[in-house]
C-alpha cells in the first residue's frame, strides 16, 4: 500500500508565546484533492510550511511521501507559497525556464512547455515581458505555471485563488481538476468555503491553530445534514429564541437556523409551533461548508496574528 | 553541480543584461577615452597652427640650443636675423599668418631666463611649459660654460640626493625607488576595496531579495541551499570579472593606441616613465588572486548577512560590520602609505579579511617579503573554507526565517545545528 502523500501526527508549532498550530493530525491520501480551510491566522500557512520542511514542528512529526520532508521528497512537490514570490526583473519565460532547469529539466523542453502553459493561461503575448510589468493576477498565474511545470506528484497551493478575478479562478480551478485527473495529489488552502466546496473531495477545517473537522466532504455533509433548517413565515418573522437553535442567518426571504449539536429538527419544529409562528416553510437543508465551519469553530475564529514566520 | 550552473547562469545573464551594468562597464571607460581623445585632438589641433615659429637671438649663444630643443618636441623653428629690420619683417609675417609666433632672446634671457613671446594670441599652456624649461636649460648651460665642474653644479641645482645604505645586505633591495609601484599598488588596493564592497553588496542584495519575496522557498525545494549560495557567489563574481576585464582591456587599448600619439609629441624618456606606471603582468596576476580570494571571502559573509535580514530597513545596519571589516584596512593603508615605519602592518595584513587591501599594495611596492605574500594567500584560502562553512549554515537557516534579525546566540545555534 502506498503511503499517504502527507501525514502529520500531533504537529505543534509555537512562535514565542503564540501557538500557530497545535496537536495537528492530518493524512492526505495519494491522488486526493484536499482543502485546508480556515480563517486568516488559523495556522494554514504554518501547516503548509511544516509540510514543506521550511519550518520544523516543535512537537510531533511531519511526513512527506512516507518519510521526513527531505530534499529528495520536496523536489517531488510543486509548491505555491502564499506570497507572490517572483523574480521581478526577469522575463516571464526566462523565469519559468529557470524554475524548470533547477528541477533538472532540459532547457528546450521547459521552454516549450512553458510557452504552452503561457498560451493556455492567455499570457502568450507576455512571455518576453519582464515579470514586474505584469499585473498581480498575471504574476500569480506565472507563479502557478512555475509550480506545475515539472509535473510534480503533489501540488501544495497556499491560497492559490486569492486575488484572481472569477474568470481566472475558473481557469485555475479547471487546471487543478485536470491535474488531479492525471493522478496528482493536491493540497490547497483557502478561506473561500465555496471554492473548497466545489473542488475538494476531502477537507480539513482549522480554527485557532486546531483542527476542528477533517474528512470526506460528502461524508461530512451527510453527517451535518440536519443541522441547518430554512424557515419562512407568513408575515414578519418572529423573534427566534427557540431551544436548539444556535445561530440565525438571514438569507433572502428565509431565515437559516443553525442547530446546536445534538438538537434535532423535530424539536425545533415543535418549539416553533408552540411559539405560534406562522410557518410557511420549514426545510432541512444540505449544509454549506461555511455553516458547518461556523458551527464548529464559532464566529470568532478569524484574525489572529499572521502565521508567516517566527515572531519573538 | 548542474543546478549550481543554472543559478550561476541566471545571476550572470540577468545582471549583465541590465542597463546599469552596460552603462557602468562601457560608458565610463568610453567617456574616459573620449575625454582623452578630445584633449589630445585639441592639443594637436591648436599646436598645428602654432608649430611654425621664428626666433630672434640677440645673445648669439642661446639660439641654436633653444631652436633644437623646441624642434625636439615638434615645433618648426627658424632663426631670424637679430636686427630692427628682421623684427619688423617678422611682425609682418605674423600679420600674414605665415608664422604663429616668434621669440626674442636677449641678455635678460641669459641672466634670468626671461624672453619675449610675440604673437596674435597668447601661448598655449603646453608651449609655455616646454619653452620655459628649454630656455632656462639653455641659459643655464650658457652661464655654466665658464665655471669649474659645471656638471656638479648642475646636479646641485637639481637638488640633493639621498643614498640608502642598509645595515644588512639582504635589506638592500627595500631601498629602491618605489614611487611608481606605490601608485600602482595603492590604485589596486582601492580597486580591490571597491570591487569587494560593490560585488559583495550585489550578493547581499540578491540573497535578501530572494528571501523577502519568498522565491527562495520555491527554489529551495529543488536545489540545496549551499548550491544556491555558491551559484549566486559565482554568478556575481563572473559578472565582476567581466566588468574588471573589460576595464583592463580598455586601459590596455588606451595605452596601446595613446602611446604612439603621445610619443610623437614627447621624447622617449617620458614614454618610459609612462610605461612604468602601467602595472606589469605579475602585478596583474597578483591582483587577480587577491581579488578572487578576497571576493569569495567577503561575498560568503555578505550572503550570510543577507540571509539574516527580512526587511529593507535592516539591510544597511546589518552590513555595517562588513563595511568596517573592509574599511579598517583601507584606513590603515591610507595613513601609512609610503611610510616604512609601519612594517609591522604586514603582520596585521596576515589577517585574511585585511590581506587584499594591506598586503597587495605592499607586495606591488616590494615592501613585503615574498613568503609573507604567499602566507597571506594560503591563510585567505583557508579562511574561505571556514567562512563558507559557517556562512553556508547561517544561510541555510536564515533564508527561511522571517521576522526579527537573529541574536548572536541564535546564530551560533544555526551554525551548530546538524
Amino acid at each position: 500500500m502506498t503511503p499517504p502523500a502527507v501525514r502529520l501526527v500531533g504537529a505543534t508549532k509555537t512562535f514565542g508565546t503564540h501557538t500557530a498550530v497545535s496537536g495537528f493530525d492530518l493524512e492526505i491520501p495519494q491522488g486526493s484533492i484536499y482543502g485546508l480551510l480556515g480563517p486568516n491566522g488559523s495556522g494554514k500557512t504554518t501547516t503548509i510550511r511544516m509540510i514543506m520542511g521550511i519550518l520544523l514542528p516543535d512537537v510531533g512529526t511531519v511526513e512527506l511521501f512516507g518519510g521526513v520532508p527531505d530534499f529528495a521528497r520536496r523536489s517531488r512537490v510543486g509548491y505555491l507559497p502564499e506570497e507572490r514570490g517572483v523574480y521581478e526583473k526577469m522575463k516571464v519565460v526566462d523565469q519559468l525556464v529557470f524554475l524548470g532547469e533547477i528541477r533538472g529539466m532540459e532547457r528546450q523542453t521547459v521552454r516549450g512547455r512553458a510557452m504552452e502553459w503561457l498560451e493556455r493561461l492567455e499570457l502568450g503575448d507576455w512571455a518576453l515581458k519582464k515579470v514586474r510589468d505584469l499585473s498581480k493576477g498575471m504574476q500569480q498565474k506565472v507563479q502557478f505555471i512555475g509550480t506545475v511545470l515539472h509535473e510534480p506528484e503533489l501540488l501544495i497551493l497556499d491560497e492559490p485563488f486569492s486575488g484572481l478575478d472569477p474568470i481566472n479562478q475558473d481557469v485555475l480551478e479547471s487546471i487543478v481538476r485536470e491535474q488531479q485527473d492525471k493522478g496528482t495529489t493536491i493540497l490547497f488552502s483557502t478561506h473561500l468555503m465555496e471554492q473548497a466546496e466545489r473542488l475538494c473531495e476531502r477537507v480539513c477545517l482549522i480554527s485557532k491553530a486546531r483542527k476542528v473537522l477533517d474528512g470526506d466532504l460528502k461524508e461530512i455533509k451527510r453527517r451535518e445534514r440536519s443541522s441547518v433548517v430554512a424557515v419562512e413565515f407568513d408575515g414578519p418573522p418572529p423573534r427566534i429564541a427557540w431551544p436548539g437553535v444556535a445561530a440565525v442567518q438571514e438569507v433572502g426571504d428565509a431565515l437559516h437556523l443553525l442547530l446546536r449539536p445534538g438538537a434535532s429538527h423535530g424539536e425545533v419544529l415543535a418549539a416553533a409551533v408552540a411559539d405560534g409562528a406562522a410557518l410557511r416553510r420549514f426545510e432541512r437543508l444540505e449544509p454549506r461548508l461555511h455553516e458547518i465551519f461556523l458551527r464548529h469553530a464559532g464566529e470568532n475564529g478569524g484574525n489572529g496574528p499572521t502565521e508567516h514566520g517566527e515572531q519573538r | 553541480m548542474n543546478q549550481v550552473w543554472v543559478v550561476v547562469r541566471r545571476e550572470y545573464v540577468e545582471r549583465v543584461r541590465t542597463k546599469g551594468f552596460i552603462i557602468a562597464t562601457l560608458a565610463v571607460p568610453l567617456m574616459m577615452m573620449g575625454l582623452m581623445a578630445f584633449s589630445i585632438f585639441m592639443g594637436v589641433q591648436s599646436n598645428q597652427s602654432e608649430r611654425e615659429m621664428a626666433l630672434v637671438d640677440y645673445t648669439g649663444v642661446l639660439g641654436d640650443s633653444v631652436a633644437a630643443g623646441l624642434e625636439g618636441v615638434g615645433y618648426t623653428m627658424e632663426i631670424a636675423a637679430p636686427s630692427e629690420a628682421g623684427v619688423t619683417e617678422l611682425d609682418q609675417r605674423l600679420e600674414d599668418d605665415e608664422i604663429a609666433a616668434y621669440m626674442i632672446l636677449d641678455d635678460v634671457t641669459v641672466s634670468q631666463g626671461a624672453f619675449v613671446y610675440r604673437s596674435k594670441d597668447g601661448p598655449g599652456r603646453l608651449f609655455r611649459a616646454l619653452s620655459e624649461r628649454i630656455v632656462a636649460e639653455a641659459a643655464l648651460s650658457a652661464r655654466l660654460a665658464g665655471v669649474e665642474d659645471p656638471a656638479g653644479l648642475r646636479q646641485l641645482l637639481g637638488g640633493g640626493e639621498l643614498e640608502f645604505e642598509a645595515l644588512r645586505e639582504e635589506d638592500e633591495a627595500s631601498g629602491i625607488d618605489e614611487g611608481v609601484s606605490i601608485i600602482t599598488g595603492f590604485a589596486g588596493a582601492m580597486l580591490l576595496y571597491m570591487s569587494m564592497l560593490i560585488y559583495g553588496s550585489y550578493v547581499f542584495r540578491s540573497v535578501m531579495d530572494e528571501k523577502t519575496n519568498r522565491v527562495v522557498e520555491v527554489v529551495i525545494s529543488s536545489i540545496r541551499p549551499w548550491q544556491l549560495m555558491l551559484g549566486k557567489i559565482l554568478g556575481v563574481g563572473a559578472m565582476g570579472l567581466t566588468q574588471l576585464g573589460i576595464w583592463v582591456a580598455f586601459v590596455a587599448a588606451l595605452a596601446l593606441a595613446g602611446l604612439p600619439l603621445v610619443a610623437s609629441r614627447f621624447s622617449m624618456e617620458n614614454i618610459d616613465q609612462l610605461l612604468s606606471v602601467l602595472p606589469g603582468v605579475g602585478i596583474l596576476g597578483l591582483f587577480l588572486l587577491y581579488f578572487l580570494l578576497g571576493y569569495f571571502l567577503y561575498s560568503a559573509l555578505f550572503a550570510a548577512v543577507g540571509a539574516m535580514c527580512s526587511r529593507e530597513e535592516e539591510a544597511q545596519q546589518a552590513q555595517v560590520p562588513l563595511f568596517l571589516l573592509l574599511g579598517v584596512p583601507l584606513m590603515l593603508q591610507l595613513s601609512t602609505i609610503n611610510s616604512r615605519a609601519f612594517d609591522w602592518l604586514n603582520w596585521v595584513g596576515l589577517f585574511p579579511f585585511f590581506s587584499p587591501i594591506l598586503i597587495f599594495p605592499r607586495a606591488a611596492a616590494g615592501t613585503v617579503p615574498g613568503w609573507m605574500t604567499a602566507l597571506s594567500l594560503v591563510l585567505m584560502a583557508a579562511a574561505i573554507v571556514c567562512t563558507a562553512w559557517v556562512a553556508g549554515r547561517i544561510y541555510r537557516t536564515g533564508i527561511l526565517m522571517q521576522g526579527k534579525r537573529p541574536t548572536f546566540r541564535e546564530l551560533v545555534r544555526w551554525v551548530r545545528a546538524a
